[in-house]
């Protein structure tokens, strides 16, 4: 989110996102180019914004960046949040939805498990940041939601 | 050709199957009832679900500390002994006291419970279990004021504001929010995104790291539960009356927030721990919340508002409902020529007052729990430990006597947080073929008689 | 410094974690422990290789600490444990373990052994 702290933050839609934080997401995954965002270059005062975020971006312009779900298996406590609030989860897992434990074997869809308490990620072919369109495909909440902050979402 | 091969997989597959198991852990209230076990002939392979703390509580099958022999305390040392002598050795010193205590009895099954009143009825002792320091107050006020309770199938289900006052149950029970928050009950569709969660602590607890943008987190000053509980009884009807001031370093746009989810939501279930349980100034926050429950319900047009106590032992409710069934009250029972009477005292006043010559203490730590004060007078006299591993009072106790673990090595019942009964499963053979707690204390109650 | 101690649940700092993994020798290393404020650090001219000794008129105690800037000022938080009950104490029938009113210092000394809390409790 370090991006957006760069942007115009007016969400004037010129770079034909619908708001800057949206820019700011395909820009992390390497979609777009800072170029596109023409306020950042045409007004002056947003020019120390610009090198900074051309700082932050050099060398992995223009790349394709893969996504990386982290989880920091020292600070899980194995509390299931993420296994019961990953919508992919719930919508293959019928006990999932009721915040019970999946069944065994896993489902191929199921992202997240709890094994001897703690979490463990089995795929994420299935994530929505890979698979959906859209908004759902901003889907952070496993991050967001994780007591521990022992869920890291990144693109490297 | 492939059809032979698609059936050799499905033969694999159901073999597996066999060697799976649900069973319910032991490791808090939650009672978590979705485990699956996978077994390996006679161990355990995988455990599937716990959190961190329901593996610990597998951990102790093997742990370097667990107790294994009936031990002995002679010159400052324990020796060992064998079950006949120490069981002998346990009845010679109850035999020996004229005023026993048996205290703990919340780690243990409910049948375990039941024989542990019996031989209190029978040795004319005071018998008393660790919900008197927790949750057990509570149940004092509900008496007289009335209370409302869910289960947590009703707050999974109908539940849409969830209040967390002084308990952080991230830490505590940790599997409690991933049930009755980010689940989706049968009447909502959706789960987080319906439920709010409003959080009331003195600090950022990590309970407060899975809050998102409807929900409301409190701060408020030490010792200060009772003031606003106070506040809002005056106020929950009369929002915009608030002074600008706030309450309890509670800004007034907190307060108008709170009041309005409390009167305007469904189903409401408050709940909370340890940080309710004493007196503030002279009075009783738990007694001044349940009156605040009830001016909500008299006011809410739809839905109710309920109250759960959190503890932490995980047959904690289960005494209560034993202890009330047998003898009509549901903790600190002083039985006298074999019936209980009426009594003010309870474990604490008993140890202050030194007013015990015995302690009988089953599944617990109370060297380790109580103030060093009260455990002074408690190591002072005679003291018979019932425990499967070691701890403070371990290194204490004069006669210790191991027993398996419930739940893991035998079966049992007891009572969810919700005080709903639930089934405790037997997966493995205990080792050293040592007793359940259950059994052991029946055969001390047959060698009593 | 005089500060309110508060004795909370941790499941890294559980006993029952603790009875189950540790030797009786090595106990302090992980329950002896409290956590403060940075700015209460900053105030007590502390360094992070000192201890704190913590007393009140019902005992004192040495422990380690941690910095949490969570944690509000003058608050010192303690896992429940044999460390923290020397200082908790019982008013009407109740136990006091919440907002007790206790006298924090740094110190060189090692935390208290548990062994040491024992022999005081033995001790008649
Ligand atoms: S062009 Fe730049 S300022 Fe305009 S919406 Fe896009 S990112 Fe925001
Ligand atoms: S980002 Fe969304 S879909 Fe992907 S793992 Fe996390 S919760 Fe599941
Ligand atoms: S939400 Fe976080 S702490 Fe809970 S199981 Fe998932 S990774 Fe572990
Ligand atoms: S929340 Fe409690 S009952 Fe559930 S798995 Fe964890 S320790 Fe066991």
């Amino acid at each position: 989110m370090e991006l957006f702290q760069y942007l115009p933050q007016t969400n004037c839609k010129k770079c034909g996102k619908l708001t800057c934080m949206a820019f700011s997401l395909e820009l992390l995954k390497g979609n777009v180019n800072i170029e596109e965002c023409t306020p950042l270059l045409d007004e002056s005062k947003y020019q120390n914004k610009y090198s900074k975020l051309k700082e932050l971006l050099k060398g992995e312009e223009g790349q394709k960046r893969e996504l990386k779900i982290g989880i920091d298996i020292v600070k899980c406590d194995g509390c299931g949040i993420c296994v019961t609030i990953c919508p992919v989860n719930a919508r293959y897992c019928y006990s999932i939805l009721s915040g019970k434990v999946a069944d065994y074997p896993p489902d191929k869809h199921q992202l997240f498990m709890v094994k001897e308490g703690k979490c463990e990620l089995l795929s994420i072919e299935n994530c929505r940041r890979l698979v959906t369109e859209g908004k759902e495909r901003e889907c952070r909440v496993c991050e967001t939601y994780c007591p521990r902050v022992a869920i890291k979402i990144e693109y490297i | 050709m492939i059809n032979k091969k698609f059936l050799i997989k499905k033969n694999t597959e159901f073999k597996k199957m066999s060697d799976q198991i649900k069973i319910t852990c032991s490791g808090c209230s939650l009672l978590c009832d979705d485990i699956i076990i996978i077994k390996h002939e006679k161990d355990i392979e995988k455990i599937l679900g716990t959190c961190l703390k329901g593996k610990e509580k597998f951990n102790q099958i093997i742990s370097k500390n667990r107790i294994l022999n009936p031990l002995i305390r002679k010159n400052n040392s324990l020796e060992k002994i064998n079950w006949d002598i120490a069981l002998d050795k346990a009845v010679q010193m109850i035999n020996n006291s004229i005023k026993p205590v048996l205290y703990g009895l919340s780690n243990i099954s409910c049948e375990a419970q039941l024989n542990a009143i019996k031989i209190a009825r029978k040795i004319n002792g005071f018998i008393d279990s660790n919900s008197t320091i927790c949750q057990g107050q509570v149940l004092n006020f509900a008496s007289k004021i009335g209370i409302t309770t869910m289960t947590l199938t009703d707050i999974i289900n109908k539940s849409d504001v969830i209040i967390l006052w002084g308990v952080n149950v991230v830490e505590s029970i940790p599997r409690l929010l991933s049930k009755i928050l980010f689940s989706r009950g049968k009447f909502r569709i959706t789960g987080r995104e319906i439920k709010s969660l409003i959080i009331v602590d003195i600090y950022k607890t990590a309970s407060f790291n899975v809050l998102g943008t409807r929900d409301l987190a409190l701060i408020i000053k030490p010792d200060n539960d009772i003031e606003l509980i106070r506040f809002l009884k005056k106020y929950c009807r009369e929002e915009y009356k608030i002074p600008a001031g706030g309450n309890s370093g509670i800004d007034k746009q907190d307060l108008e927030r709170l009041i309005s989810i409390l009167l305007n939501s469904e189903h409401i279930s408050i709940l909370t721990g340890q940080a309710l349980i004493k007196p503030q100034g002279e009075g009783h926050p738990m007694k001044e919340l349940l009156e605040l429950i009830k001016i909500l319900n008299k006011y809410k047009k739809i839905g109710r508002v309920s109250l759960m106590m959190v503890g932490g032992h995980y047959n904690m409710v289960g005494f209560e409902h034993i202890a009330l069934a047998e003898t009509g009250k549901n903790q600190s029972i002083q039985f006298r020529n074999g019936k209980s009477v009426q009594t003010e005292e309870t474990i604490i006043s008993k140890l202050q007052n030194q007013d015990f010559d015995l302690s009988i203490i089953v599944g617990t730590d109370p060297i380790s729990h109580f103030p060093a004060a009260i455990s002074k007078n408690l190591s002072s006299k005679p003291m018979i430990l019932i425990d499967n591993k070691k701890s403070g009072t371990y290194l204490i106790a004069d006669l210790i006597l191991p027993t398996a673990i419930t739940g893991i090595e035998c079966e049992g019942l007891a009572f969810r947080l919700d005080h709903v009964p639930i089934k405790l499963k037997k997966i493995i053979d205990p080792p050293n073929n040592i007793l359940s707690d259950a059994k052991l204390l029946e055969n001390i109650l047959m060698k009593l008689e | 410094m005089e500060m309110i101690l508060n004795t909370i649940r941790l499941i890294d700092y559980d006993q029952n974690k603790e009875w189950i993994h540790n030797d009786i020798e090595s106990m302090e290393d992980n329950l002896a422990i409290g956590f403060i404020n940075p700015m209460d650090f900053k105030e007590m001219y502390l360094v992070p290789s000192l201890k704190l000794r913590i007393s009140n008129k019902y005992g004192d105690i040495i422990i380690k600490f941690k910095q949490g800037k969570d944690i509000p000022r003058g608050i010192i938080l303690m896992p429940i444990s044999m460390w923290s009950n020397q200082l908790s104490y019982v008013e009407n029938k109740n136990i006091i373990y919440k907002n007790i009113k206790v006298q924090v210092e740094g110190t060189r000394d090692s935390p208290t052994k548990l062994i040491e809390l024992i022999n005081r409790i033995k001790k008649k």
